[in-house]
């Protein structure tokens, strides 16, 4: 049995937990990310030799950084940055809280969600800022939690990543 | 060559010799190796290192303590106190909790059962309360990588249920961090205990991993340690696996046997409920024993039953019997004429097959077995009847001779040992025999006879013949023999006379030989022969004479209550009677009385005041002129007639009474003080004698009135004339008072109890002879008593004297040829008796 901490990362309202909702086993309730702060997921990712069980921890979103529990990530093998693609702002609140986790842990693998990608009217993400952070050898996935588009791709890619 | 050398390694060997320079300057050496230590050390396989280096590091902090152990206590103390904290908290929770549990129970039924169970035990309460109270069971146990949240591994107990560990164990450490980070707790421990209704999370923190164990229930607080010692074991064995955890926990899958140490901890309350089998397998046993018990005890009681039974049949003599695995046997005497034992058995539920019995015959000499016997043996006739009367047989009726001489045989056969056979009730009906009968019934009808003695009878050839004595006014025994059967020619009596000497008898004779008079009577008291009346001497000298007789042998002859009636006896009598009579009076005190020769002698003491003796013979019919008295006077201290004295002697006045109270004499009233005075000296004398006289009751007669009249009386004189014996008329109012006087005074004397006496004296003056004086004086005297006798004075209280010329009221002059006027005069004097 192969299982990795993964946590999940990002401002408020991105939708992490949509994300998760739709692809993941979990027991507890979203009320735990107001009370606790912390809710965990699991999401088996199985590879022709092995599997690989992502221990997903939801991260309370919030647009404070400052209010950040940093203690959570402790452990932690990657990282699931996740943008509101409507909203610019939160990408700069994803990067700020991988370079805290970074600073207190050191680097690890991540992946970069741009979520809400259905809602293609209001994106607000220029194609070539993703690009650029492409160039950067970084994992960037345009997923839907409405759709579910990419999330499983999204998830298999981190798993390969943590797993090596 | 050298230079050679130079050239080809010339460079080489300054190296060499700079190397070998190093080496030789520990200086040197030491500056190079330290300078690459640190970097060799951390490129230097960790295991190997470590090998090296611990030794050297023990060492080191052994050096360390003991150079300072300060420094290392400072160092560890971060560590400890944390640890030695936990422990401490710990401890106590467990304290408290057994205090907890034990109040809590202390009063309950739990509680008194356990206390029991302690007590049994020798356990402490608390201990027992705890090891019931706390009923818990591990259900999971969880390793969690500490850094990470990770699942290292995850035991579960049979039939629990839980949510996927993985999850559950990440959102264990996530609510740690939570914890930890709300309350800016520093403590590396984190989160001890969980509790939520049943279930108690409790984490272990190792250096690594976590060990979390969900247990439903209620834990002993020892259980941590039992925890710790697992989480200490792993740590342990799987150090560098668990340091290096990354997720992949396929190298910790052993971990789990030690885990499951931890999920196989519980306490079960001892709920077997009842022990239905124990139970049903022990009534198994115990029913078909016990019936079997029950039923052996069953047969022994009939068995025992049979026994008694057959022991108490007469004519069976149990000797010996037992029971034996299941089989009884008796053994003993049996009669053939007894109950057969087997028939016995009927009735009595014992299986007639398991007795073995073993009876001998024998001669039962029971009378009930000897009576059968006999019946059989002797074959009575209808007209005998053999019956058991108290251990004897006995036979009665009618038979031939034959037949009683066969059972008197048998009788004496059976003599020996048996019961008695009494045939003496059988009657031989041969006439021989009747006729033998009727001559016994005649015998001992005469032995009864008083006054006859049987001595020999026997019948002989039909004939019949007695002997013996008779007395002669015993019953005549040939009239003794109407009414007999018996037949007087047959008889042949030899009869000797004899005196009987039965009282009867001895009655009979003495009343024809003594002839008594009316006047006695003769009975027979006790065997005795009583005479009682009245005879005269001569009778009673026969009648004595007769009884002399008779002493010897004979019942006695009492004749001491015949009175003698002869003259002497009955003058005797009379004295006797006489004497008493003078005995019993008071004041005569016989000393001394005998009778002698037909005359009567007596002597004593007589008071004077006691009746005369002479005048109590009247009555007495005894001849005054044979009695002889001589009477010593002598004065009676008795009471009466100490009083009969003191009035003969005192005359005391009326006023005053003598009276005898319980033999004291007391004397009451009023008296002259005179008269109180002879009183009180009578009193006083008699007291020497031992007679009380009580005079303290005597009151003084009050004398006061009279003795101022008194004295107007004696101050009263009659005055004469010259030669005159009458006195003046001038006298007469003087004669009037005093009479008046003279009457007052003994009126008032007559009612105080006394009486007054005047003694009127005559005087005369010196002139003239003596012998005229003396006269004139005594013929005044007489002249004023009938003067007075004239004015109503009672002459018997008026004396009279004539005292001549020696008592002059005045001295006479001798030379005086008229005398003195104031001695002719009648002078007056008082006395009261």
């Amino acid at each position: 049995m192969l299982q990795k901490k993964i946590c999940m990362l990002g401002g408020f309202a991105v939708g992490k937990t949509s994300l998760v909702r739709r692809f993941v086993q979990s027991i507890f309730s979203e009320t735990y990310l107001t009370t606790v702060g912390v809710k965990i997921d699991k999401k088996s990712v199985a590879f022709p030799d092995k599997t690989v069980d992502l221990i997903l921890w939801d991260l309370a979103g919030e647009d404070d950084i400052g209010s950040f529990r940093v203690s959570y990530v402790r452990g932690a093998t990657g990282l699931v940055l996740v943008v509101d693609g409507t909203r610019p702002a939160t990408l700069a609140v994803a990067l700020t809280l991988r370079e805290r986790v970074e600073a207190e842990f050191g680097a690890m693998p991540f992946v970069l969600l741009f979520n809400k990608s259905d809602l293609a009217d209001r994106w607000a993400i220029p194609d070539g800022e993703i690009d650029e952070l492409r160039q950067l050898g970084w994992q960037i996935y345009l997923t839907s939690a409405l759709s579910g588009a990419y999330v499983e791709d999204a998830f298999r890619q981190l798993a390969s990543m943590v797993a090596k | 060559m050298e230079t050679l050398r130079q050239l080809l390694v010339g460079r080489e060997i300054s190296e060499l010799s700079r190397v070998a320079h190093l080496l030789d300057e520990p200086e040197q050496l030491a500056a190079a190796v330290g300078s690459v230590l640190p970097d060799a050390a951390a490129r230097a396989s960790h295991a190997q290192l470590g090998e090296a280096f611990a030794p050297i590091v023990e060492r080191a902090a052994q050096r360390s303590i003991q150079k300072n152990p300060r420094t290392l206590t400072d160092i560890l103390y971060p560590v400890f106190l944390p640890a030695i904290r936990k422990s401490i908290g710990e401890k106590i929770d467990q304290t408290f909790q057994s205090l907890n549990e034990s109040l809590r129970h202390i009063f309950t039924w739990h509680g008194l059962k356990w206390r029991f169970e302690a007590w049994r035990t020798g356990a402490s309460f608390s201990e027992v309360v705890l090891n019931h109270s706390l009923v818990y069971r591990v259900e999971h146990v969880f390793l969690i990588d500490r850094s990470s949240g990770l699942l290292i591994a995850h035991v579960t107990a049979e039939n629990a249920m839980s949510e996927d560990p993985q999850l559950i164990s990440s959102m264990l450490s996530a609510i740690q961090d939570f914890v930890r980070d709300s309350f800016n707790e520093k403590e590396q421990s984190g989160l001890d205990t969980i509790r939520f209704g049943e279930l108690r999370l409790w984490s272990e923190v190792g250096p690594f991993a976590t060990l979390v164990s969900v247990i439903r229930g209620n834990p002993p607080e020892e259980l941590h340690e039992i925890i710790r010692d697992v989480l200490l074991r792993i740590h342990d064995e799987y150090s560098q696996a668990l340091e290096h955890f990354d997720g992949d926990s396929s190298q910790l899958a052993s971990v789990e046997t030690q885990l499951q140490t931890c999920v196989e901890l519980k306490h079960e309350e001892s709920n077997e409920g009842f022990p239905w089998l124990v139970v049903a397998a022990v009534l198994l046993v115990l029913i078909p024993t016990g019936i079997w018990f029950f039923l052996s005890w069953q047969s022994g009681q009939r068995w025992q039953a049979y026994v008694s039974r057959v022991a108490s049949q007469p004519g069976i003599i149990v000797a010996e019997q037992t029971a034996r695995d299941g089989q009884f046997y008796i053994a003993g005497l049996r009669d053939p004429l007894a109950a057969d034992p087997q028939s016995l058995l009927s009735g009595t539920q014992v299986d007639p097959a398991r007795v073995h019995a073993n009876w001998q015959f024998y001669q039962s000499l029971e009378p009930e077995f000897v009576l059968k016997r006999l019946t059989a043996s002797l074959a009575p006739p209808d007209s005998v009847r053999l019956s058991v009367v108290k251990d004897r047989i006995v036979a009665e009726g009618e038979a031939n001779a034959t037949w009683i001489s066969r059972a008197q045989a048998a009788a004496q056969q059976l003599s020996a040992g048996g019961p008695v056979f009494d045939i003496s009730r059988v009657r031989d009906v041969s006439p021989e025999a009747r006729a033998a009968e009727h001559w016994q019934a005649y015998v001992s009808r005469l032995g009864t006879q008083p006054g006859i003695i049987v001595a020999e009878q026997k019948i002989r050839d039909g004939q019949f013949y007695i002997a013996g004595l008779r007395d002669p006014l015993a019953a005549d025994p040939q009239s003794l023999l109407s009414g007999t059967q018996v037949d007087p020619g047959r008889v042949h009596s030899q009869w000797q006379f004899y005196q009987s000497l039965e009282p009867e008898f001895v009655l009979k004779r003495l009343t024809a030989s003594l002839y008594p008079l009316k006047s006695v009577r003769l009975s027979i008291v006790d065997n005795r022969i009583v005479a009682e009346g009245e005879a005269p001497d001569t009778w009673i000298d026969r009648a004595r004479a007769a009884a002399r007789l008779l002493s010897a042998g004979g019942p006695e002859f009492d004749i001491s209550k015949v009175r003698d009636v002869s003259p002497e006896a009955r003058e005797a009598e009379h004295w006797q009677y006489y004497v008493s009579r003078l005995e019993a009076q008071p004041g005569i005190i016989v000393a001394q009385q005998t009778e002698r020769g037909g005359q009567f002698y007596i002597s004593g003491l007589r008071d004077p005041l006691a009746a005369d003796p002479k005048a109590l013979l009247s009555g007495t019919q005894v001849d005054p002129a044979r009695v002889h008295s001589q009477w010593q006077f002598f004065q009676s201290l008795d009471p009466k007639f100490v009083v009969k004295r003191l009035t003969a002697s005192l005359s005391p006045p009326k006023s005053v009474q003598l009276s005898i109270i319980q033999g004291r004499i007391l004397v009451v009233g009023e008296a002259p003080a005179g008269w109180i005075s002879r009183a009180q000296a009578a009193a006083e004398q008699l007291s020497a004698d031992g007679v009380v006289l009580d005079v303290s009751q005597l009151r003084e007669l009050n004398l006061a009135e009279l003795n101022h009249l008194r004295e107007a009386i004696q101050t009263t004189d009659i005055f004469f004339s010259s030669g005159r014996v009458v006195p003046g008329p001038e006298q007469s109012p003087v004669l009037d008072r005093l009479a008046d006087q003279l009457k007052e005074f003994a009126e008032n004397a007559r009612k105080a109890g006394v009486t007054a006496r005047f003694m009127l004296t005559g005087h005369s003056d010196t002139t003239g002879r003596e012998t005229a004086n003396a006269s004139i004086s005594a013929a005044r005297a007489e002249t004023v008593r009938a003067l007075l006798n004239k004015r109503g004075v009672a002459p018997e209280l008026l004396l009279v004297r004539g005292a001549g010329t020696f008592e002059p009221a005045v001295p006479e002059n001798e030379n005086s040829r008229t005398g003195n006027s104031t001695n002719r005069r009648v002078s007056v004097t008082v006395n009261l008796e």
